[in-house]
């Protein structure tokens, strides 16, 4: 008995040991990276504050493009790695993906039609050119001749018609048979089952398509109203049922396409490999192929290290500090189409009548000195500093930057001043009554504050715990909606129902290529989730995609004074840009990911056969 | 015995049924549905609830369940809206990555933990039973995921011995040896990280079952007919000894399918505890029921396969 305990003793006395040598051996791993990232950040805080009065400098973050020394090799395999932890979807046609990461793969093989310039308006450079006809709402799509799918077939003119046929289709079942679609004339009707063919669609010669719409604006140059900019081969998936297309293999397999490289084979929910289409129109890439691999979060920033691939996309920025100083990649970063905001609820949604009806007077958030002053009070700029590492801005605009042409860089949003905002809270009336620290509303009675946020990464609860931290120290009390923060699906579905627990809430939008303020702040949408509506929002809401905007000096007038009216009203406050981060190992020759002049996919070079370590 | 497994599979029925109710009712009670994660200023809020009524999401929930437990009985799992294919197919295909997966996991766990067992128990309280022991606990104690990342970071990315995420290269033509290999290749770190892990509760059992059955009548006779004590190791202490781990076979075996969340998220690997949490999260409701569905039905199959093979293995136990 005691020799048995004695053995016990010595057995825990081990493994003590072992777990304080694990341990230790961690935290000073762990350490180390840790040091270097505070002198970055320090450096980094130096620099920015130099260049501060010079804002249109802060691009200069990150490179858009690298050219890498040496001579290039014959052909290669360029490794392309896709930060992921689930396997993709794989539904490899542009009318039907649902999920972004498989349009990222496709990228390589693209269908597009069109090209576009810094602004991502549709340019003549591409497969196909475009006419606006404005007066008689009608547009020309015009193919290039001599234009060839990877399996060696001409692209016709019935290949442009196809992918409206499809979406426009009573069997499909996508999200993109919208309002937009229905802009087409005929396509309700052949939806419908009435007829047979959209009767907007009408074929002018063999390279030309004539596209009939309800209205035009703007939008049409941006690939919006309802124009499609995609082809589809008919000699492929032409007779297949519509119902049957997605579970195709033509789709899932061997999909035949337009672009630099062609699928060659497909692990499902795993990798990818493209090899070169000799038929590309802009002539043979160079590379003999590329291998778009998925790769879990957790191993990504080691993979990079070890020079397991060439380039990375969807890396999170959040793990910058991970890869900043590896010697064999550089690091390329563009903002992104992006911004975060903080809502304020100052209405309700009628979904009888499907329309936004604001009520300043009846909302705890109707006061706009109480919003603008919760603005000034929220120190966004040091949580992009210390838990972004810089890799966000603080926004001042609900139009990103990259949108130059709209984008009001005059505005001068709400930056941190908390002296500022209990100043005007003061004046409001918002002072307090009881002597606890915490102000109460005009009226004298409590004020508080419910917040819905979305939980994410560890970092989140932090940064929110943060901005309670902020609107406490300018005396207001701000709680969470549940008392914590709230999942993704659950917070929009609260959001968008006008759930009566909530009266700020802080969400974000992806603009995507057009940042039209149309479905997210017009008196009609449901993502107007702030319910602020009026007259003059409208207008401008309404005049960004009218007719009269294809004056495109008009046009971003009014997109300024979107922006400017937005920030008058505060009732939504944007918080944050950020950029998107895209490592590249030294071994590729020349990539850029500007957005007007990207990397054309058929002259990436290598200029080593294996990728550097 | 057979009447009472035909007694015993025809109770899993209303099993089973009261299972797919619970699941189903809780499904529905998640916030949000496949299609709220769709939201983007470009999607059209309209079409989004023509789809949800297409897919008859706004029915009342019976009327749903019932659609459901009709298609199931019929054999029909559904359609993933994530994946946008027949959800047999889907799960057929992970389930088969797992299976190779738990198949090589639960090889290399025998053959790694049953001789450290063995020799455990044979020489215990020996320097040699010490250390397995304390591999064990240590075993034990360490997370899936520290392991995972540990070994992947030595023997894959360190080393290089092992390809590192995956289940196989992307340039090999299905069905040929060389893809068949390279599966296996791709198997074996993720298998060994799984089998060490699960190694614990089988050096554990086989150790005190030949410690406590040393000092049992049977072995004392044995070894007074002069049978050298190798043999009695070998022929008559570890069948007996075996008996827990059997009556835990058939649990293994049906959990070979069930797979981990976090060494297929580690190492890439798309099988089943994967394709789990990503429909939980994207709410791929016909995906999530279908895998509740069938972990339950594979619970109760596995108990039953246990009791089985207990019969068969330890004449003492019936299946009355």
């Amino acid at each position: 008995m005691k020799k048995q305990r004695w053995s016990l003793l010595a057995l825990l006395f081990a493994l003590v040991l072992a777990l304080a040598a694990c341990s230790g051996g961690g935290s000073t791993t762990e350490e180390k990276p840790k040091d270097e990232e505070t002198t970055t950040e320090t450096t980094e805080t130096t620099e920015t504050t130099e260049t501060e009065t010079a804002e249109t400098e802060s691009d200069a973050l990150f490179d858009l493009a690298v050219t890498h020394d040496g001579e290039a090799i014959d052909g290669g395999m360029l490794k392309v790695a896709m930060v992921k932890d689930e396997p993709f979807a794989g539904i490899f046609l542009a009318e039907l993906y649902e999920d972004a990461y498989d349009a990222d793969i496709m990228a390589y093989a693209s269908n597009s039609l069109f090209e576009v310039d810094g602004n991502f308006m549709i340019t003549d450079e591409g497969i196909a050119t475009l006419e606006v006809d404005q007066e008689n709402n009608k547009v020309l799509v015009k193919i290039k001749e001599g234009v060839k799918w990877s399996d060696g077939n001409p692209l016709t003119i019935e290949d442009v018609m196809l992918p409206y046929l499809i979406i426009g289709h009573k069997d499909y079942t996508g999200v993109r048979y919208d309002t937009q679609f229905k802009n087409i004339i005929g396509a309700e009707e052949y939806n419908a089952g009435t007829a047979d063919t959209i009767s907007g669609l009408k074929k002018i010669d063999e390279t030309t398509l004539e596209i009939s719409f309800k209205t035009l604006s703007p939008s049409i140059f941006y690939g919006g109203d309802g124009l499609w900019t995609y082809a589809a081969p008919v000699h492929q998936i032409g007779d297949i049922p519509v119902a049957e297309l997605v579970e195709h293999d033509a789709v899932r397999k061997n999909p035949v396409t337009l672009g630099a490289f062609k699928f060659d084979k497909i692990v499902p929910g795993e990798s990818v490999q493209f090899v070169k289409n000799e038929h590309y129109w802009k002539g043979e890439p160079k590379l003999d192929g590329v291998i778009v691999q998925v790769v879990p979060s957790s191993s990504i920033s080691v993979a990079i290290g070890s020079g397991e691939y060439d380039i990375v996309l969807s890396f999170n920025a959040t793990k910058m500090p991970e890869i900043e100083n590896y010697e064999n990649i550089t690091i390329l970063g563009r903002p992104e189409l992006y911004y975060s905001y903080l809502g304020f609820k100052v209405g309700k949604y009628d979904y009888e009548n499907n329309v936004n009806v604001t009520d300043f007077e009846g909302s705890k958030m109707g006061d706009v000195k109480l919003r603008q002053a919760m603005g000034y009070a929220l120190d966004i700029e040091a949580v992009s500093e210390i838990y972004y590492n810089n890799l966000r801005e603080r926004a001042n605009s609900l139009i990103p930057p990259v949108f130059e042409s709209f984008y009001n860089g005059d505005l001068k949003g709400y930056t941190y001043d908390p002296e500022k905002a209990e100043s005007i809270l003061d004046e409001a009336g918002y002072v307090d009554v009881d002597g606890d620290g915490l102000r109460e509303d005009p009226n004298g009675e409590k004020l508080e504050i419910r917040l819905a946020a979305m939980s994410g990464d560890a970092t989140q609860e932090d940064i929110i715990s943060y901005y309670l931290q902020n609107w406490k120290d300018v005396g207001l009390n701000v709680t969470l909606t549940t008392g914590r923060l709230i999942e993704f699906n659950s917070f929009y579905d609260k959001v968008q129902a006008d759930d009566p627990e909530i009266d700020i809430f802080m969400g974000a939008w992806g603009t995507g290529t057009n940042p039209s303020p149309a479905g997210l702040y017009g008196s009609a949408d449901q993502y107007n989730f702030s319910r602020y509506t009026s007259d003059e929002l409208e207008g401008y809401v309404i005049g960004i995609d009218s007719p009269q905007a294809f004056d495109a000096e008009w046009r971003a007038e009014q997109f300024k004074a979107f922006q400017e009216h937005i920030e008058e009203v505060a009732t939504t406050i944007p918080m944050q840009f950020r950029y998107e981060i895209v490592p590249v190992n030294k071994r590729v020759k020349n990539y850029s990911i500007d957005y007007s002049e990207p990397t054309e996919l058929h002259e990436i070079e290598l200029v080593s056969e294996n990728p550097v370590k | 015995m057979w009447k009472t497994v035909v007694r015993r599979v025809l109770i899993m029925i209303p099993q089973l049924f009261v299972l797919s109710l619970i699941v189903f009712i809780l499904a529905k009670f998640m916030p949000g549905d496949p299609f709220s994660g769709l939201i983007t200023p470009e999607t059209d809020p309209a079409r989004i609830e023509e789809l949800r009524e297409k897919a008859g999401l706004n029915d009342p929930w019976y009327q749903q369940y019932a659609r459901w437990i009709g298609n199931l009985v019929q054999g029909d799992l559904g359609k993933s809206y994530t994946f946008q294919r027949s959800v047999g197919d889907l799960i057929g295909e992970k389930a088969l990555n797992t299976l190779w997966l738990s198949l090589v996991s639960v090889i290399l766990l025998y053959l790694i933990a049953i001789p450290l067992g063995i020799l455990a128990g044979r020489y215990n309280n020996s320097k040699l039973d010490k250390t397995i022991v304390l591999y064990s606990f240590i075993s034990y104690a360490i997370p899936t995921f520290v392991l995972g990342l540990l070994f992947l970071y030595l023997f894959g990315y360190k080393l290089q011995w092992f390809p590192t995420v995956g289940s196989v290269s992307v340039g090999l033509d299905p069905g040929t040896f060389s893809w068949y290999i390279d599966k296996i290749y791709h198997l074996i770190l993720p298998a060994f990280v799984f089998a060490v892990l699960g190694t614990t509760g089988v050096i554990q059992y086989l150790r005190s079952e030949i410690i406590d059955a040393k000092a049992l009548d049977y072995v004392r006779t044995a070894r007074s007919k002069g049978i050298p004590m190798r043999k009695v190791y070998s022929k008559h202490i570890f069948r007996n000894s075996l008996l827990p781990i059997a009556a835990f076979l058939g649990f293994t075996i049906t959990g070979l399918l069930s797979g981990s969340v976090f060494i297929e998220t580690i190492f890439g690997y798309p099988g089943m505890g994967q394709l789990f949490i990503s429909s939980v999260l994207s709410r791929d409701y016909s995906v999530i029921t279908a895998l509740v569905m069938l972990f339950g039905f594979l619970a109760l199959l596995g108990s039953l396969l246990s009791d089985i093979i207990m019969s068969i293995v330890d004449p003492r136990i019936r299946i009355e």
